[in-house]
């Protein structure tokens, strides 16, 4: 099976897992709030987010099928993946990190640049009617996300002009594209600087290797008198 | 106040003991994060218990972290330095990863919680599962600890002696990278579920396999118990966990026992490679069952011990519990409620407490089955537009709900709750679990399946009284406190109507909880006798792959989600309008 043949997977796959970070992201939104209704306006996008992430699990599963189990393994989803791949912030939660009013433009910008995500895999999906219009109901649900976000944020921030909204939109499409120029760069210098990491590692070996972990033996020792400050 | 810590290598909690040596708060980081095994660093556990107990840093005496940081960096790295150079890419995101490790726990602390870093003490893994099993027997002196888990800071299994304790002696301790525990963590990848958490699934699917099988064999002599020697060994060769960030088996593992299963096919008896599947899965289940029950042996013969306390990720294997409780010498086997990892901040903290201690404490005190403290009426206010867009409130009376709950699940219904203060995990005791009629096939397949979207290969557990599991299975009674917390599996009494109890597996067994009279699902369960309902299914109130729920909030997402209709809360009984 060609390469090129698990770039469909691996969108599949990073898709499904934007959106768990979503549903996350919104979930925690949602415990933090301080106004019920804001609470359960949270509560629902993150419903929706849920049922995106089911929607995309389902054509992930669907896909992974068609492959050899040794490619198909590579494919599933580890909720600690989230952080790792940087859905979820080892940090925290962006709610945990931000401003509401932050928050709130955070969510109006990048909902409209997921619409935008999900139309480039609507080309990939469109053969598949049952495909497609899931694919369809969840940019629709992005977008409105994005309008109640932009009503929420222009009703309690009236001081905040709509420009402005433009001005954080502008700013977060520019970060993230400057995110997915980081990611692919990282992947190349990754590739280019492997012989020198090997090279490192295996430094490292040898001074590992002259460590006695022996010392790190315990058999006819009372567990509870070594130093409970010693970390070895 | 003494708190204790877990993370990084393994999933994260936060337990709280008080100066009376009483476990009063405990949260796994997952629970609070909604991130399945999250193993960062626990701050909001941390945080969570601070604001509960409105605790300053000053309040907090010592904190304990469950495992010494740089025994734990180094010991994989030298077992992968003696591999080179296949192991050159373990090394190499091992060490670009160094601040991911334990090693950052005291950075960690300092960033977030300034100034308790200064109290931060550490113990080693094994100790912290030996500590955090004790308070859950009667017994705390002259018992055999013996911990199996994947890898702690240096070992994966040992053996110590407890005389009391103070006095807790390493007799015996099998090296990393020889471990029961990651060589059923790479069956289990082989399988297709994800490692540290799909291991329960084999479990339950090893129940369909046949032990003479020939798959079976071959898994069988991957790994076995050196009688001469007193010493597990492992055909290395079929293994990459200890020297691969990724991989668990190799190629030699596939040309062994076939392609490994695709993780996106279907697993269920009709299928044409179950019956291969199954028989790998009972090849590992039959082998660390057997290799247990030598660990166990040999453990006696040491110690001459005949009470066990039994931890570590591997001591979540119920099915192997009841099998090593059949060995003549035992007396007693002791697992706590949260044997894995997530458990040993427990263990921490208790070592905490004792390391502070003038004077000699001869016991501790047995934890709550519920330490994790939340009540559904702290997000009463916050949800009052979800509960009254999408649900109604059918009882607010405490007895009143009890009372509708008991006719519905008399109606075949299924209830979730979320009640005061949850279990330690993993195995939701009844205050975050789903509940229906033990009895009824429909609902429990409904439960298991349609609610949980589980593998309809994997058996529901079944909860009931003392009198009644006497009824109907062979209780063994060296395994009456596992039964507690759902820790072991039990036969069903030979032509018992229970053999066909829809929570009864494949093979005739179950994973019993036996609750007890101050439990809210003994309640239920004495009302519901009085129509021959004396059986109920528990399962943890989350989907499949997702933590436990823990709070309001996600016990109301989950209504949203799945076709769950009514939850029981402390504010009262709400059913679902989605």
């Amino acid at each position: 099976m060609k390469k090129d043949n698990y770039r469909f997977l691996d969108v599949i796959q990073e898709t499904a897992c934007a959106e768990f970070g979503s549903a996350l992201e919104m979930l925690a939104a949602c415990k933090s709030s301080n106004k019920e209704s804001l609470a359960y306006g949270y509560f629902e996008h993150s419903k929706d987010e849920y049922f995106h992430t089911s929607t995309f699990l389902s054509l992930l599963s669907k896909a992974g099928r068609k492959y050899p189990a040794v490619i198909a393994r590579k494919f599933r989803i580890n909720a600690n993946s989230l952080i790792t791949k940087g859905y979820v912030s080892s940090e925290g939660y962006l709610i945990e990190k931000m401003p509401l009013k932050d928050f709130i433009a955070y969510v109006y910008t990048n909902e409209l640049l997921a619409k935008q995500s999900f139309e480039k895999i609507f080309e990939l999906v469109k053969k598949d009617e049952k495909d497609a219009n899931q694919i369809l109901k969840i940019m629709k649900d992005e977008l409105r996300h994005h309008g109640m976000a932009e009503k929420y944020f222009l009703k309690y921030y009236p001081r905040l002009q709509p420009w402005q909204l433009k001005m954080y939109r502008i700013r977060e499409t520019i970060k993230n594209k400057g995110r997915k120029f980081y990611d692919k760069n990282l992947k190349f210098l990754d590739q280019v600087l492997k012989p020198l990491y090997f090279f490192m590692a295996y430094l490292a070996s040898r001074i590992i290797l002259l460590i006695d972990i022996n010392g790190f033996k315990r058999e006819g020792i009372n567990l509870m008198e070594i130093k409970p400050k010693s970390i070895i | 106040m003494y708190l204790g810590l877990t993370g990084y290598n393994h999933e994260s909690s936060a337990a709280l003991v008080d100066k009376e040596g009483k476990l009063i708060n405990y949260y796994r980081e997952e629970v609070l994060s909604r991130i399945k095994g999250d193993k960062s660093f626990p701050k909001r556990s941390i945080k969570k218990i601070l604001e509960f107990h409105n605790l300053t840093k000053s309040d907090i005496k010592s904190i304990a972290f469950y495992e010494r940081p740089l025994t734990a960096f180094l010991t994989p790295l030298q077992v992968a330095a003696f591999n080179i150079p296949q192991s050159l890419p373990l090394i190499s995101h091992q060490c670009r990863n160094f601040d991911k490790s334990s090693i950052s726990c005291f950075l960690d602390l300092s960033k977030e919680f300034s100034g308790l870093e200064e109290k931060l003490i550490y113990l080693d893994h094994h100790l912290s599962h030996t500590l955090t099993a004790l308070p859950y027997s009667q017994i705390q002196e002259n018992l055999c600890s013996i911990v199996v888990d994947g890898f702690g800071d240096r070992s994966s299994t040992s053996i110590c002696k407890v005389n009391d304790v103070y006095n807790i002696n390493e007799l015996w301790s099998c090296e990393y990278p020889v471990s029961l525990g990651l060589f059923y963590s790479a069956i289990t990848d082989f399988l297709g579920f994800q490692v540290n958490e799909g291991e329960y699934k084999v479990m339950g699917l090893a129940a369909f396999g046949k032990k003479d099988s020939a798959v079976a064999k071959k898994v069988s002599d991957l790994i076995y118990w050196d009688h001469k020697n007193k010493k597990i060994i492992s055909d290395m060769s079929y293994f990459k966990y200890h020297i691969s960030p990724t991989d668990s088996f190799n190629n030699k593992l596939i040309n062994l026992l076939g392609d490994p299963r695709n993780p996106f096919l279907s697993l269920l008896p009709e299928d044409d490679n179950f019956q291969h599947f199954a028989d790998i899965a009972k090849g590992a289940q039959d082998k660390i069952s057997e290799i247990l029950c030598e660990i166990f042996k040999y453990a006696y013969s040491i110690t001459r011990c005949k009470n066990f306390l039994f931890s570590g990720g591997v001591a979540s294997n119920s099915a192997a519990i009841s099998k090593i409780a059949e060995l003549p010498f035992v007396d007693q086997i002791i697992v706590p409620p949260s044997p894995g990892d997530a458990g040993c901040s427990i263990g921490a903290s208790y070592y905490a407490y004792l390391k502070n201690q003038k004077n000699l404490i001869s016991n501790l005190p047995t934890p709550s089955i519920y330490p994790s403290r939340f009540n559904s009426n702290d997000q009463k206010l916050i949800s009052k537009q979800i509960i009254a867009s999408n649900f109604k409130l059918i009882s607010s009376n405490s007895n009143d709900a009890i009372a509708k709950i008991v006719s519905l699940i008399k109606n075949g219904e299924i209830i979730g709750t979320v009640l005061n203060n949850a279990e330690t995990g993993p195995r939701a005791l009844g205050n975050r679990s789903l509940i229906c009629d033990g009895l009824n096939k429909k609902a429990v397949k409904t439960l298991n399946t349609v609610i949980k979207n589980r593998s309809p290969f994997r058996p529901t557990a079944p909860c009931m009284k003392l009198s009644t599991a006497k009824k109907y299975y062979e209780l063994r009674p060296e395994l009456l406190g596992c039964y507690k917390y759902m820790n072991a599996t039990c036969k069903c009494i030979d032509g018992s109507i229970s053999n066909n109890f829809p929570t009864t597996h494949v093979d005739g067994t179950v994973r019993l909880q036996i609750i007890e009279n101050d439990q809210i699902l003994y309640k239920i369960l004495t009302y519901l006798e009085k129509d021959n309902i004396d059986i109920l299914a528990n399962s943890s109130l989350n989907i499949s792959g997702d933590p436990t729920s823990f709070d309001l909030i996600d016990g109301l997402m989950i209504c949203s989600l799945r076709p769950l209709k009514y939850i029981f809360t402390d504010f009262g009984l709400l059913e679902s309008l989605f």
